[in-house]
């Protein structure tokens, strides 16, 4: 039972603290200078780390894929079907995952870090807003961020699975691409990019409310950085769940109001 | 980090065989990590069978093959790769600080001065550990993924269970689950070494423990992908 409380207690610091940073961010001037600064840093650290998890995902789909569609005589279809499962589910996904074992990691520690040792309480002391000088630029430097990487790691994967198609199943260059404008739809594309946006939400308000409220000295450092990593991965797969499931639903609706 | 391969490989062979230490690492492996895992696989299995429904619907039209497919999908790529990624968050994470806590207050020089092998002693029984229980949460987490796409078909794609498990029984052989319990391992394996290893190299200072963190949990989680990548092209040659 305490257990419940206790999650259940999290999950309404962290909506509250959520809040707090949209109400910062609508209600007060936002550091522009600032917020480049991290999309910068975010983008320029974690670059090569996605885009070659997103080629090796990439290659993975499509060894996977090939294997089935052997079985039907269907590999023409290899290409569009490796690419649309690696952009609408898997691409996004395996993105956000990196994501929170680098960014996420690295950002909860460092607010950590600034709140033990007291320097937040500083910038409180000179008469700035915390929220607004640290937070913020923070949370929207990881979001934005995280569409850049999204894109980088999505051209990566389909070099991977093109590579991969030649050297496994034989599919050239051309046969690979040309059904690929067929299967992914432009709603395909959305649904990865929003699936992205939700998860880079989740992750960057998980990561500040962890760092922000983090007790107890290095230790304390120590264990926000495991709990930020692990309550972003549960996180991450049920909102992925949720975001697919409500799309679903959603276009479902849409198809029955047309009919 | 070859090194420290090497001589994890010879300590696993070599007498002091740390017994207590090694069921202790196998409890915080695998119990500790049991309800975190499940939980999110089953979640990621019903998004697999609610994607693979549809396209298997935009491409030939029906989707009588999904259950097949799905389970194929889930024994060979998702279970084992899932729980190897929320692994390397938990217990390598968890791995990296202890070992690198211990590095910068000079327990590791304490260990050498009293003559014991600190890769023997910290090293190899997490090593063990991590292999057999990820190879045991790999298999426990495919058998609830399938588990879960059964109840999630059900309910959203109208297969009943046996029509399932007929589709299932055309697609997936045992080996299957052989090679996932073997990719489970060898995820297993690489955890803890990558994790021991930045543990090792710990720079002074609180900064130092989240470094290594940090490092730990990129290198393994790409190493993991890598490793991936190269066993099922291994393994595709041999279905």
């Amino acid at each position: 039972m305490t257990v419940f409380i206790s999650i259940l207690d999290e999950v309404g610091g962290a909506l509250l603290f959520l809040q707090k940073i949209l109400r910062s961010l609508f209600y007060k001037k936002i550091k522009t200078h600032e917020v480049f600064e991290q999309i910068w840093k975010v983008t320029a650290e974690s670059f090569f780390t996605t885009a070659m998890a997103g080629f090796f995902v990439g290659a993975i789909m499509t060894v996977q894929f090939a294997l089935q569609m052997k079985e039907f005589g269907a590999l023409g279809y290899l290409g569009g079907l490796a690419t649309s499962g690696t952009f609408r589910e898997v691409g996004p996904l395996l993105i956000a995952f990196m994501l929170s074992g680098k960014v996420g990691a690295f950002t909860s520690a460092e607010l950590g870090t600034m709140r033990v040792t007291e320097q937040i309480d500083a910038v409180r002391c000179l008469g700035a807003d915390p929220m607004q000088e640290i937070i913020a630029p923070r949370f929207l430097g990881i979001i934005i961020s995280s569409f850049f990487l999204l894109g980088g790691g999505l051209i990566m994967s389909v070099f991977g699975g093109m590579l991969m198609g030649y050297a496994f199943a034989g599919v050239n260059f051309e046969e690979y691409l040309r059904h690929v404008p067929m299967i992914v739809s432009p709603v395909s594309i959305l649904s990865g990019v929003i699936k992205c946006g939700a998860f880079a939400l989740v992750l960057a308000t998980i990561c500040t409310f962890k760092g922000f409220t983090t007790a107890g000295g290095a230790k304390g450092v120590g264990r926000a950085v495991v709990a930020t990593s692990v309550s972003t991965m549960i996180c991450i797969v049920v909102v992925d769940w949720m975001t697919s499931f409500l799309g679903e639903v959603i276009l479902q609706m849409v198809r029955g109001y047309r009919s | 980090m070859i090194t420290l391969i090497a001589e994890t490989m010879t300590g696993v062979f070599s007498p002091p065989f740390r017994r207590k230490e090694f069921f202790q690492q196998l409890y915080f492996v695998a119990n500790k990590s049991l309800i975190i895992i499940l939980f999110c696989v089953s979640f990621a299995a019903i998004v697999t069978i609610l994607e693979s429904s549809f396209h298997m619907k935009l491409v030939i039209q029906n989707d009588s093959m999904v259950p097949g497919f799905a389970a194929l999908l889930i024994l060979r790529e998702l279970g084992a790769i899932l729980t190897a990624l929320l692994l390397t968050s938990r217990v390598g994470a968890g791995y990296a600080s202890e070992v690198g806590s211990m590095q910068i207050t000079e327990q590791v020089d304490a260990f050498k001065m009293l003559g014991i092998d600190p890769v023997n002693y910290l090293v190899v029984p997490r090593f063990l550990a991590c292999v057999l229980g990820c190879m045991m949460l790999t298999i426990i987490a495919n058998m609830t993924c399938i588990f879960s796409a059964i109840i999630v078909s059900q309910q959203y794609l109208g297969y009943t269970p046996s029509m399932f498990l007929a589709s299932m029984d055309r697609f997936v052989q045992f080996q299957d689950l052989v090679f996932a319990a073997i990719k489970g391992a060898c995820f297993g394996g690489v955890i803890p070494i990558v994790a021991c290893y930045f543990g090792f190299r710990c720079q002074q200072g609180a900064e130092g423990v989240g470094r290594a963190t940090t490092n730990t949990v990129v290198v393994a989680s790409i190493a993991i992908i890598v490793i991936d990548f190269i066993l099922s092209y291994t393994f595709s040659y041999l279905y």
